[in-house]
């Protein structure tokens, strides 16, 4: 290594040092650069095909079972009676939303668009159960069987996890199954 | 020590009904606690400010939670150390890997007793300053390796190993590049060099300015300091990326704190000799504070002084979060091969430069040129 | 695992891994050192084996489609594409125009996203971690540009078999005009900042050498045999969807700084591939024709027994996808080929005689993502 060589590369690299550092410090200077948002008190807005949390609108629901079907990790849980008019009536439809991957199958193929994805995506729980998502609340859908009316379409409250369904009653047809 | 002591006996006279030595003693405590309460709430509030300068440079925010834009983030992360489990592994060498932490962490705090803080701040003016610090620094090298040996794992093993390789042969580079500034002044005693680079001439008093063999010793010095204190790019006894934690891969709770700190504190020491050598440590450009009010005049150095470690200490900061690591081989190369020959020529320089121009510098001729 | 060890010998056997930060997830490797210098590095795999192979026998063809996300979730969008072409060149679907255009968009997207990984864990290996938040402020715009396509910012599941399961939303061509003129800059700004940074280079050339004649004898894919000075491209030497109708380059490495084949060959033919990545997004933006983005596929889909293998160029080399079908609906055997995977094949002969540090600068330029490793 000649001298020529020793002082190249000495300065080579005090320069190229001094041009990173040049991009570091208007980074470090400019403050209008930071991009962190402060996660609970800003939100960013998720985008209109947000795939978050699934919903199912349940008045709508023709209990078809396709999402059960589709679903590659078997999140969807649906069972049913079929009334005398042949209309099918949810006694249960349960999401994991612990096994769900929110890869939006389910929502491609369901044929009255009642499953739907909503942009909630916050959900922290302590065990488990909370983390199934109950669209029927199976107690009252048996009580309003006879009144020919569906239970209330909104999820079920987290936190309160709701008793199992009394198994009195084998229901006709069960999805989720593949 | 003897001053001190003769003042304060003749202030309150309980104290002088006590043996001299006890009397030493108390006055050496109160010094040592002062420095070590100085010490640890400089370490804490670099810790924040480097978290804020790496937030800053990786376009984040950086702590802002604990206090007002999380100013008290390092009391939280101090606390929290307290909390943690102290744990010793299994197998390793209990006595050494309990003594490894003390050792690193007094290393570092014994350079703080030479730093001259202000005009008359400063615990002992010891007539041998530079090469104390020199010497305490090194038993940092100690300490590492006995972490490194005592923790019984590989990992630590290969950090500690490094380690000493690496501080040991930055030594002398580290000392070469600090010895222009001594022959400047013709005294290893800090406050006399510092005294030395007063004067008319303001800034380009300095010795930094004084000729170009100086103005490149400080780089050099700078360069090699960082090597010494195991910072980025010569992080490689810690190297996260290769070593997970290097030597103190399996130091937990308050013990690696102690191993935080020392690394902080030596970053202070080093920021703090080479703007005592090289900066005019706590001169005011052109403004004499010996001819004002002590009072005055300690907290007017103390801030210059403060000032100017503070910002050598963000510019190491801004160069940790820049560059890339070194590997062993080349940090080996860089030492040997560069910075030891340029160290040794800008001694020799300064030498003959200070024979040459019979001391003067740059700066001095060029007005004395002007007829001043 | 074993690695054999001379008895009596100072050497140490060092566990680099599975918890290791920069193995890149959850690789094991075996290293025998002498001091710093390694003189035998076995890799050992299979931490996060998940049996995706398997599963593919046991879900339709459709439902395979978000497990093909999580072969290798720095590109999902090229994972979902390939196994798209795969199962439509089974069936011999004719994919709508509109719809490979749509496909290339997202996977240069996803590839310029991966790199920006690459290149960011890169860094932070050697030491300088600021370039990687660099990096990732980059990618999260492009997921966002994600989000806006699909709904998810990695796990995309955006192709289907015959098409794509959205029509590009209103604007986004816009918006990724306006990503790429941000983005374009910052590459050289990366470069500056990093790549021909003294010490970076030196950390990188000459290291960790692979030659022409070994990258091809061990099957070496994508960037990785590109950095061996091997002009290998899928996209232009074996098109497929319509990659030959736009004008790219295939950047390879020439030994810049050092040996043809080291790391920063390997590292600096990522950063290039990201500029040559704009330029199709570019020609893509110009070029897309209208209509519709999904063929019709039977709602039951059954291809007809047959076996077929189809290889597409990813960021991590080619991903290779070899489906056996006896005409159910789902595979009878589904393979797949990785890139990372025959990277990891010549991990040892690379390593012997490298420092330890050598090995993260190895393992790094490699650029091998594990879940696409253990499958």
């Amino acid at each position: 290594m000649g001298l020529k060589q020793y002082l190249k590369n000495i300065w080579e690299a005090v320069y190229t040092i001094a041009l990173g550092m040049k991009i570091t410090a208007r980074y470090g200077i400019d403050p209008s650069e930071e991009i962190t948002q402060q996660y609970p008190e800003e939100k960013r807005q998720p985008a209109e095909r947000f795939r978050g949390f699934l919903h199912n609108d349940v008045p709508r629901c023709i209990a078809c079972t396709m999402c059960a079907k589709t679903c590659p990790v078997d999140c969807i849980e649906i069972e049913f009676v079929t009334g005398e008019d042949k209309k099918r009536k949810l006694t249960r439809f349960d999401i994991n939303i612990g096994r769900c991957m929110y890869c939006g199958l389910c929502v491609e193929v369901c044929p009255t668009k009642c499953l739907t994805h909503t942009d909630g995506y916050e959900k922290a729980s302590l065990s488990r159960g909370e983390l199934i998502l109950h669209f029927v609340e199976p107690a009252s859908a048996e009580e309003e069987e006879a009144q020919e009316k569906e239970a209330e379409p909104e999820p079920a409250p987290a936190g309160a996890a709701p008793a199992e369904n009394p198994s009195g009653k084998e229901p006709e047809g069960t999805g989720g199954e593949n | 020590m003897d001053s001190a002591v003769a003042f304060l006996t003749s202030k309150i006279p309980f104290l002088a009904s006590l043996p001299f030595w006890v009397v030493a003693f108390l006055v050496m405590l109160v010094v040592a606690l002062v420095i070590l309460g100085f010490a640890l709430t400089y370490e804490g509030i670099a810790t924040y400010i480097e978290r804020k300068v790496a937030a800053d440079i990786q376009v984040r925010i950086g702590p802002n939670r604990v206090g007002p834009n999380g100013w008290f983030q390092f009391i939280a992360d101090g606390v929290k150390l307290l909390m943690k489990e102290d744990l010793i592994p299994a197998k390793a060498d209990k006595f050494l890997f309990v003594l490894a932490p003390y050792l690193v962490f007094v290393g570092s705090f014994a350079a703080f007793v030479v730093v001259p803080f202000g005009i008359s701040l400063i615990a002992a003016d010891l007539n041998i300053g530079v090469y104390y610090v020199m010497a305490v620094t090194s038993l940092v090298v100690i300490g590492i390796l006995l972490a490194g040996w005592g923790s019984n794992n590989k990992w630590a093993l290969l950090g500690g190993m490094r380690a000493a390789a690496q501080i040991v042969s930055y030594e002398v580079p580290v000392g070469m590049a600090l010895l222009p500034a001594v022959i400047l002044a013709g005294s290893l005693s800090l406050q006399e060099i510092i005294r030395s680079q007063g004067g008319y001439l303001g800034i380009f008093g300095w010795n930094i300015f004084h000729n170009p063999f100086t103005f490149f010793s400080f780089f050099l010095y700078f360069t090699a300091a960082l090597a010494e204190t195991n910072r980025t790019p010569f992080d490689i006894p810690e190297a996260e990326s290769e070593l997970v934690a290097g030597y103190h891969v399996e130091y937990s709770g308050i013990r690696f704190a102690f191993f935080f700190m020392a690394e902080y504190g030596d970053m202070f020491v080093v920021c703090a000799l080479a703007a005592a050598l090289y900066l005019g440590g706590w001169q005011v450009p052109f403004v004499d504070v010996s001819g004002l009010s002590p009072l005055l005049a300690n907290l007017l150095s103390l801030g210059v002084f403060l000032a100017k470690v503070i910002a050598l200490i963000l510019v190491m900061m801004w160069v940790r979060w820049t560059l890339p690591r070194l590997r062993v081989d080349q940090l080996m190369r860089m030492s040997w091969k560069y910075l030891v020959p340029l160290t040794f020529v800008n001694v020799l320089g300064v030498s003959v430069w200070v024979l040459a121009f019979d001391g003067k510098g740059i700066p001095a001729l060029v007005m004395s040129l002007l007829g001043r | 695992m074993e690695i054999e060890r001379l008895p009596e010998s100072d050497e140490l056997l060092i566990n680099m891994g599975p918890q290791h930060p920069s193995t890149h997830g959850v690789l094991r490797i075996l290293l025998r050192t002498d001091g710093e210098l390694v003189t035998g590095a076995k890799p050992d795999i299979g931490y996060l084996h998940r049996s995706l192979e398997k599963i593919a026998e046991r879900v339709t063809y459709a439902q395979f489609m978000p497990f093909t996300d999580r072969l290798d979730y720095l590109a999902a969008a090229n994972c979902n594409c390939a196994y798209a072409w795969a199962v439509e060149k089974l069936a011999g679907i004719e994919v709508p125009e509109r719809a490979e255009y749509i496909r290339v968009i997202v996977c240069e997207l996803n590839r310029i996203a991966s790199h920006l990984i690459a290149f960011g864990a890169f860094t932070a290996d050697m030491g300088a971690f600021t370039p990687f938040l660099y990096g990732i402020r980059e990618r999260e715009r492009i997921n966002d540009l994600f989000e806006m396509i699909c709904g998810n910012r990695l796990t995309y599941n955006y192709a289907r078999i015959g098409g794509v399961s959205h029509d590009l939303p209103d604007g986004f061509l816009d918006e990724l005009k306006d990503f790429l003129d941000y983005f374009e800059p910052k590459i050289d700004e990366y470069n500056q900042l990093i790549s021909y940074n003294k010490i970076f280079v030196h950390r990188l050339a000459n290291v960790a050498v692979v030659s022409k004649e070994d990258a091809i004898a061990y099957g070496l894919v994508g960037p990785n045999l590109r950095g061996s000075g091997v002009k290998w491209d899928l996209r232009k030497d074996e098109p497929y969807s319509v990659y030959d109708r736009f004008e790219f380059d295939v950047p390879v490495g020439f030994g810049e700084k050092g040996t043809v084949g080291d790391a920063f060959d390997r590292y600096m033919v990522r950063i290039r591939e990201m500029k040559e990545s704009v330029k199709i997004l570019r020609q893509a933006i110009e070029q897309i024709p209208d209509g519709p983005v999904m063929a019709k596929v039977p709602r039951v889909f059954k291809p007809g027994p047959g076996e077929v293998y189809f290889r597409a160029e990813n960021p991590r080399g080619e991903l290779g996808f070899y489906i056996v079908s006896k005409g159910g609906t789902s595979p009878y055997r589904l393979k797949i080929r990785t890139g990372s995977f025959t990277a990891l094949t010549i991990f040892d002969k690379v390593a012997r005689g490298h420092l330890i540090a050598d090995i993260i600068a190895l393992i790094g330029s490699f650029d091998i993502v594990l879940p696409e490793i253990d499958r």
